[in-house]
């Protein structure tokens, strides 16, 4: 399978996945502090829980070699940072922004143009020396490896992946059956299957579940590709970009680029998955919110996509692809992503509202 | 279901709006409304559609019916209820 096939399939999946579960972080978080809504949280909880079982046992098995992100402290807090304020004038992460675009959502294309912007002004471009002093913060193991939670306690990275998993699942467990709550669902009552996973959005199991999977079925394919780790989403926008802005010289051999790799075939193929998705669903429309409101997400884009270079990894690559791994890197960066998210939720919408 | 004889006190339109907008207006509304009024929210962003009904009923009021109007445009009708 070449690259670009492998990368279009994964993302196809990806994206059909992320538009039916309605999957997105911006709102997993948000939502927690907005409303004490935990639905899409769960579904963010169990994709990385499934994703850190299916990684450590084919990290056993020598089907693929971990890849945890290093620690970059200044990049990750401060790139994780303004990735979070700007996903939430996005209204949208960038898988979400992303997936949204397919269903076409012109508030979404705008956060892309300014995430693709900014994120090449930032790999390759004018912001490139801001990118270069912030990640002059790596702090690597003794022996040059990236710190994971295993390695700061001594232990094996695959067997801490799969016993952690396995202890937060129970825990999980235990506590959902002790307090049951009652989830009530509106629509049609009986549904065929073709029905539940074509025309009604799914619930947030089945999402963390199908998510955790294509991020599993991702690591090997997109390292049978020559790109070592699972899903990510801000490396395929700039190589997108990147091959159509500067594509003379990709072809030239000027610069060392593959024009369309693995990253960017499967950031193509979400839009794709969730443009199929909302098709069949009947949720697709050409929409788009008032100016100032497209201004905003165009900001909020172009936050995003420098905040995403700077620290290495968006929210796919940190906290769906990175955490399962342990990374400190990752995790520094997602609890940044998270905290930034937080503070611009407090004050655009919580601070307004108890008004 | 059939069609409802229900009159909506107040119609929010909510289209082409982005996350989580529709939630926030509609909350809003809802805590500026009087028990037993009804407020429609007219709402073509998927999350939403599910959302919207979700965080209504933990507010305490009671949602009425959801209902397909054109693509990916949804009717939610909710009663007001909750205690402001």
């Amino acid at each position: 399978m070449t690259p670009i096939v492998s990368g279009l399939l994964v993302g196809v999946l990806f994206g059909f996945a992320l538009q039916r579960g309605r999957f997105c972080m911006n709102s997993a978080f948000r939502d927690i502090i907005l409303g004490r809504d935990f639905t899409l949280f769960k579904a963010l909880a169990a994709a990385i829980l499934v994703s850190m079982i299916g990684f450590s046992i084919m990290a056993m098995t020598g089907i693929i070699t971990l890849a945890p992100k290093p620690l970059m402290w200044g990049g990750n807090i401060v790139g994780g940072l303004l990735f979070g304020v700007g996903m939430v004038l996005a209204g949208g992460c960038a898988s979400g922004i992303t997936y949204r675009t397919g269903e076409g959502m012109m508030g979404a294309v705008m956060a892309v143009l300014g995430f693709g912007l900014s994120a090449m002004m930032g790999a390759t471009g004018v912001l490139n020396p801001i990118l270069k002093s912030l990640q002059n913060t790596k702090i690597m193991t003794a022996d040059d490896k990236p710190l994971t939670l295993a390695n700061i306690a001594g232990l094996d990275l695959k067997i801490t992946m799969l016993a952690l998993a396995i202890l937060i699942i129970v825990i999980w467990v235990v506590l959902a059956m002790r307090n049951k709550s009652s989830e009530q669902s509106f629509g049609g009552k009986s549904k065929s299957l073709g029905e539940a996973i074509f025309k009604k959005g799914w619930n947030w199991l089945p999402t963390g579940i199908v998510v955790g999977l294509i991020g599993i079925l991702s690591f090997p394919l997109s390292a049978a590709a020559g790109r070592n780790y699972p899903l990510g989403v801000t490396g395929g926008w700039v190589n997108i970009f990147q091959s159509l802005i500067k594509w003379q010289a990709v072809v030239e051999e000027k610069i060392k680029v593959t024009a369309l790799n693995w990253e960017g075939a499967e950031v193509l193929g979400i839009v794709l998955g969730a443009l199929v998705a909302a098709l069949i669903a009947g949720e697709f429309a050409i929409r788009a919110p008032e100016p100032k409101i497209l201004l905003q997400t165009l900001a909020g884009g172009l936050l995003m996509g420098f905040g995403a270079v700077v620290s290495s990894g968006c929210n796919i690559g940190h906290i769906l692809s990175g955490v399962p791994q342990l990374s400190i890197g990752s995790i520094v960066g997602g609890l940044s992503i998270v905290a930034g998210g937080w503070t611009m939720a407090y004050f655009m919408f919580i601070r307004p509202m108890n008004a | 279901m059939t069609e409802t004889t229900i009159t909506p006190t107040k119609t929010i339109d909510e289209c082409g709006k982005i996350c989580p907008y529709p939630d926030v207006d509609t909350m809003t509304t809802l805590k500026k409304m009087n028990k037993g009024e009804i407020l429609e929210v007219l709402i073509d962003y998927p999350l939403s559609v599910e959302r919207i009904p979700r965080s209504a009923q933990k507010n305490g009021h009671k949602v009425l019916s959801v209902t397909q109007v054109d693509g990916p445009t949804h009717s939610i009708i909710i009663e007001v209820l909750g205690l402001k």
